[in-house]
């Protein structure tokens, strides 16, 4: 039996470990949905409607027949015992339009899916696309939300004349007599456009029909592989048993693949027709035009306070543009806006109504920070608003109406229990960083010169780790299990489905030093509904603090266990496990993880009431939400002659509670305030009045490249959450959420001197240009 | 997309008039115009074959003269869907004498759909400008020739 | 984004990509606008001749007062030639603001020429150099400058069956050029581009050549600037009147008027910057 060896000392969790992921990315060798190849494979190719609305008067698909490799052509006329694509969010009274997988009479949005051709081959699936004549008789569209709601408007759905889906209210203390009582009232109409999610990966599937076994495999590019595998077993009549869902690689999501598309069901139909395994891989100019967009608001906001700057209350009009049907969680999304309406602030009374509109639009959904980048914008923006209607400090003004460290738990006035913070403490660490003091001389001195400089700041509050079931559509809880095997490797299977976000390095960091093993000795695996029993997904920023904590429970049980096997082959009652090692703490003699994961497979011999075999799962029900936090801030130059804007520097200090892997949290931090920064200054999906998409390719719809990101100073503050024993947070969405608002702060004070009080996104040279020229700062 | 301008033209109002909707004209001067059909009063069918640099396309259409106000203007609606998408444009034509031959101003809005819509948005104002000057050109042409 | 079918050959020999060309083969030299095009489904080409294995269309050489350059040299060989930085800056420093460095590394001067895409880069330079174009077909050849070679949007004078085979530039000696511009953020072409290039006679500008880009529906030469730089009108003035006679492009990133106000900016910045390069 086992000598003493060097007992390892060195942990995982907070080293910057580089990601396991990345050799088979970086080198070619991943797996997505287009990689897959078997044999018999055929092809799909969709037909899509050219307008925004039409009556369909007739499909003919005679000549798409007739083309040789031609093997089937499907519409909505066959596709009727497929259930409707779901919706997952319930809110009272909701609209909910029937959306079947393919359009029957007629078609409500550009890029509607009418029809499906299957070919032999990919490029001849393609042609015989542009061989089906379908007869559209055009009809009025809307685009505009705020159009959508005018008396005489254009119906979406017919049956609903006013275009709306749902009314919300929500309201907390008493915000009439807080506007009352107020000393001043500030109100801007903020809008927060409608963004193209644009994963690099579009979507994808693969369906895979096993005649002999009555089952059907679907790849499929998603987020949440388990949610697909119950709703599509639902929508096609399979028992669910019957239905695999695997995610290969997954290219990114922000969200757009955290959904059940029409297309899923449809490949699943479709290979069971044929009785061929079939593909379809969407093209960018779909991926635009038919996978959710984000966003899509027009918020009214007041906020009053008194002249101290003490924010008393906030009302709020929500304008949702939800386009033309729910996809699975399209009309809860506003409601998290709400929710998180009172940021990071003591404030107690706030009144709001949403009104959830049909537009002639691909439907919204959650996209990166999903609500709570729309609620951070506006929030953040009114601050500055009262700020410069006080002139008291940015800086000082959120000070002051911060939730002070010693009131958490903090119930704000929207009902939720912010659980621990600290919201000074990054504020602080930037206003170091940027050396703020001196940043305000430098702006004064620059506005002497001419220039226009602006320091924007952002303190944002976020809701992550989705969530308590009973607030979570689909459930809240993740599942983690833990298989060790009997030479000693163990295998961590998570029910999150990870598209990018690195777990399989971070849940092999807490595996590793639970165990006390070598990392390479852990794998992680996801993904797939026939390895891991069930699971919820990657999504709201909820990975690592349910996922990751459902992991760590399922390795205390294991822990047990594996104590339970060291003492019986130790022979001792008094034993410990460090590094990897069960050892007597009397005879100093150990046992190595591998030689007890031996034995309890072996079982010769097993401790009493004990099992053979090393394997453990745990399905995680938070208590509830997590709320992370941090303070960005931007310095902007606007070029005064063209209405150009620079980013100048770009601090961001995010508290995400305790950090797993500060490589990684950097990581997400840069993609999220470049996804933030590229809706401050490019980004938008623009419909013309026609309701044709108009940015229907990347030529015309700007993503932020490589060489328009200024360079992001990412400094962290580490405040625990008392939810989980991690006491972790989530990150996926903070650099999204915090850096909208900076970036915009930051020019409307660059141009506040001239009684600019408000700019909406994006904000182009062309619209600063204007603004200047309206008020005389044009030189 | 909202679309206006002028030309001049040394044709007598009158003249300009008519020829301006004369179906024969109509197809010889529109750029890639390859027949026009009559198919009730004042409507024509129409195919078009549509090239601008590497780009080109076929249209079915409908060209339809509405409003006329004898001499002095009428509208011209202009409908065709190809493959690569829809184009619809609807522009009153104003003619008025001028020297001795007469000034056309024309205003309207041109509405894309498809391919053209979702991807040409760059060169959706200098093409449509573009291909109103050929017609024009040709007309001009055509008519002193006549 | 799969283009219809498409017969394809890459012959190695001027002569041979001629034959198929003249015989209806759509020439492609680069494809950095043609291939999205096909894929979109915009063009259908029955069959492409690539002139990219062609060797004798790839050279960058001096002979006597020009710099001639191949018609399939890449955006990136010229920006990063010695040869051309030496003898005529402003067409690297124009190259070398092309797309990205994806399109340059496979976009070719001869290829973006013939396609005439009013917001291309190079025909704003290539105006303003006073460059002229070597055009080649099976029955023989001519050279046309540059000036009379851009028609109207995507439209040039090449005639059917018809290739550029060599861009020449005459070698700038003494000159101060740049070239400057503002790129739309998705597809990086020019929202306004303009190339400058001065000739000092002493302490004022001798001569002002002045190239347009993406202002109207093609590159052309502010003639007016020109003359009252000519005439010693301090530049901010003289740069109001780029856009004269010219009616301006209107798009979903910039409407007419501030491309207008664009254009001055900075037309007024390319004289500035030229300039200061002046000897």
């Amino acid at each position: 039996m086992g000598t003493t060896t060097a007992i390892r000392t060195k942990t995982y969790v907070g080293e910057r470990i580089r990601r396991k992921e990345d050799p088979r990315l970086i080198t070619g060798t991943a797996t997505y949905v287009d990689d897959i190849q078997m044999p018999g494979m055929h092809h799909a190719s969709i037909v899509r409607s050219p307008h925004a609305a039409a009556r369909i008067k007739g499909i003919d698909a005679k000549r798409a027949l007739e083309t040789p490799g031609v093997v089937a052509v499907f519409t909505g006329a066959d596709v009727k015992e497929v259930g409707p694509v779901p919706c997952g969010a319930s809110l009272p009274g909701l609209r909910v339009p029937q959306h079947s997988i393919l359009a029957r009479d007629r078609v409500y949005f550009v890029g509607h899916p009418v029809a499906v051709v299957v070919a032999t081959d990919r490029y001849v699936a393609r042609d015989a696309v542009d061989l089906v004549e379908v007869d559209y008789e055009p009809l009025p569209a809307v685009a505009d939300p705020e159009r959508a709601l005018e008396p005489g408007a254009p119906a979406v759905h017919p049956e609903w004349p006013d275009n709306v889906a749902f009314t919300y209210h929500q309201e907390g203390g008493d915000v009439n007599k807080a506007f009352a009582g107020a000393e001043v009232v500030v109100k801007q109409r903020i809008t927060s456009q409608r963004l193209i999610p644009t994963a690099m990966e579009t979507r994808g599937v693969v369906a895979d029909w096993r005649a002999g076994d009555k089952a059907l495999t679907l790849y499929s590019s998603t987020q949440i592989p388990h949610l697909l595998r119950t709703l599509v077993a639902m929508m096609l009549g399979l028992a669910e048993n019957r239905l695999r869902v695997v995610a290969p690689e997954v290219g990114g999501g922000f969200g757009s693949k955290l959904n059940v598309y029409a297309e899923e069901a449809l490949m699943g139909f479709v290979a069971m027709r044929i009785g061929k395994p079939v593909k379809w891989i969407e093209s960018r100019r779909e991926n635009f035009a038919a996978t959710i967009h984000g966003r899509g608001h027009v918020d009214y906001f007041e906020l009053a306070a008194n002249k101290d700057g003490t924010i008393l209350g906030l009302k709020l009009k929500l304008i949702q543009d939800l386009g033309a049907y729910h996809q699975l969680l399209t009309p809860a999304i506003p409601t998290l806006s709400v929710l998180m309406i009172p940021g990071v602030y003591r404030f107690q009374n706030v009144f709001c109504d949403i009104v959830g509109v049909f537009t002639n639009c691909v439907p919204t959904d959650a996209y990166r920070g999903a609500g709570r980048p729309e609620a951070t914008h506006g929030i953040e923006r009114m601050v500055d608003i009262l700020a410069d209607e006080l002139k008291i400090d940015a800086a000082e003004i959120r000070r002051k109406n911060f939730v002070r460290p010693d009131e958490f738990p903090f119930a704000t006035a929207t009902g939720l229990s912010y659980d621990s913070g600290n919201y000074a403490a990054p504020l602080d660490k930037a206003l170091e960083i940027v050396d703020y003091n001196r940043l305000l001389e430098e702006q004064q001195q620059a506005r002497k010169e001419g220039r226009l400089v602006g320091v924007g700041i952002s303190t944002y509050g976020e809701i992550c780790a989705f969530g308590p079931s009973p607030a979570t559509p689909a459930g809240g809880w993740e599942s983690g299990s833990v298989n060790i095997d009997p030479t000693g490797k163990v295998t961590v299977a998570t029910g999150a489905s990870p598209h990018g976000q690195g777990e399989e390095t971070t849940f092999a960091q807490i595996a590793a030093d639970e165990l006390g093993i070598d990392i390479d000795d852990v794998v992680v695996v996801h993904g797939d509904t026939a390895i891991v029993s069930y699971g919820i997904g990657t999504f709201g920023s909820r990975a690592t603090a349910v996922g990751g904590t459902a992991v760590y429970f399922a390795l205390q049980e294991l822990k047990k266990k594996i104590g339970t096997f060291g003492a019986m082959l130790l022979d001792s009652g008094d034993v410990s496990y460090r590094a990897g090692r069960c050892i007597c703490n009397k005879t100093g003699k150990s046992v190595s993880l591998s030689e007890i994961a031996a034995a309890s497979y072996r079982a010769m011999k097993l401790p009493p009431n004990t099992e053979p075999g090393l394997v453990s799962t745990c399905f995680w029900e938070p208590p509830n939400f997590t709320f992370p936090f941090g303070a960005h801030i931007a310095v902007t130059e606007i070029d005064r002659e063209t209405g150009a804007v620079s980013v100048k520097r770009y601090v961001a200090v995010d508290d995400c509670g305790k950090i797993i892997n500060p490589l990684l949290v950097d990581g997400q931090v840069h993609g999220g305030v470049v996804q933030g920064l590229g809706q401050a200054l490019f980004e938008q999906a623009v419909y013309d009045e026609t309701g044709q998409l108009v940015t229907g390719e990347l030529m015309d719809y700007a993503v932020p490249k490589a060489t328009m990101v200024p360079w992001i100073e990412s400094s962290h503050t580490e405040t625990p959450s008392p939810v989980n024993p991690l006491g972790v947070k989530g990150v996926g969405e903070a650099g999204t959420i915090g850096a909208s608002p900076a970036i915009v702060n930051s020019v409307v004070d660059a141009l506040s001197h001239l009684g600019v009080q408000h700019l909406d996104m994006p904000l182009t040279p062309e619209r600063v240009w204007r603004t200047l020229q309206q008020h005389g700062g044009q030189a | 997309m909202k679309i206006s301008g002028a030309y001049r033209l040394s044709l007598p109002q009158e003249r300009a008039y008519a020829l301006l909707q004369d179906p024969a004209m109509l197809a010889h001067c529109m750029p890639g115009a390859e027949r026009l059909d009559k198919v009730g009063e004042d409507e024509y069918q129409m195919k078009l074959r549509m090239s601008i640099a590497s780009i080109s396309g076929n249209f079915d259409g409908r060209v339809r003269v509405a409003d006329k106000n004898p001499h002095q203007s009428f509208r011209l609606v202009v409908e065709g869907t190809g493959k690569i998408g829809f184009v619809r444009g609807d522009g009153l034509l104003r003619i008025a004498a001028e020297d001795s031959g007469s000034n056309v101003t024309y205003e309207g809005d041109v509405q894309v759909g498809g391919t053209i819509a979702a991807v040409g948005q760059r060169l959706l104002d200098v093409t449509s400008k573009m291909m109103i000057k050929r017609f024009f050109d040709k007309f001009a042409e055509a008519a002193a020739s006549a | 984004m799969i283009p219809q079918s498409f017969d394809y050959s890459a012959p190695a020999t001027l002569k041979e990509a001629l034959a198929q060309v003249s015989s209806g083969a759509k020439p492609l030299a680069g494809g950095m606008s043609l291939v999205p095009i096909m894929k979109l489904r915009l063009a259908a080409p029955e069959q492409l001749v690539d002139l990219g294995r062609i060797p004798e269309l790839n050279y960058i050489r001096k002979e006597g007062s020009e710099l001639r350059i191949g018609a399939m040299t890449t955006h990136y060989q010229i920006e990063s030639s010695p040869l051309v930085r030496a003898d005529c800056a402003l067409l690297g420093e124009t190259a070398g603001r092309i797309g990205d460095v994806q399109v340059r590394n496979v976009g070719t001067i001869g290829g973006s020429v013939a396609h005439a895409d009013p917001a291309a880069d190079y025909p704003a330079a290539l105006l303003a150099l006073g460059a002229s174009l070597k055009l080649v077909s099976t029955g023989g050849e001519r050279v046309l400058a540059a000036a009379q070679f851009f028609l109207d949007t995507f439209t040039t004078a090449l005639d059917p069956g018809e290739l550029i085979a060599e861009v020449r530039v005459p070698v700038s000696s003494g000159a101060g050029t740049a070239y400057v511009k503002l790129a739309q953020p998705a597809s990086g072409f020019a929202l306004v581009g303009i190339a400058a290039r001065l000739v000092r006679a002493g302490n004022r500008i001798g001569s002002a050549a002045i190239g347009v880009t993406g202002v109207g529906p093609k590159a052309y030469r502010a003639s007016e600037v020109e003359r009252l730089l000519a005439a010693g009108k301090p530049t901010r003035e003289a740069a109001l009147h780029i856009t004269g006679g010219i009616d301006v492009n209107s798009d979903l990133h910039a409407s007419a008027e501030y491309r207008r106000h664009l254009a001055s900016v900075y037309a007024a910045r390319a004289i500035e910057l030229a300039w200061s390069r002046t000897e």
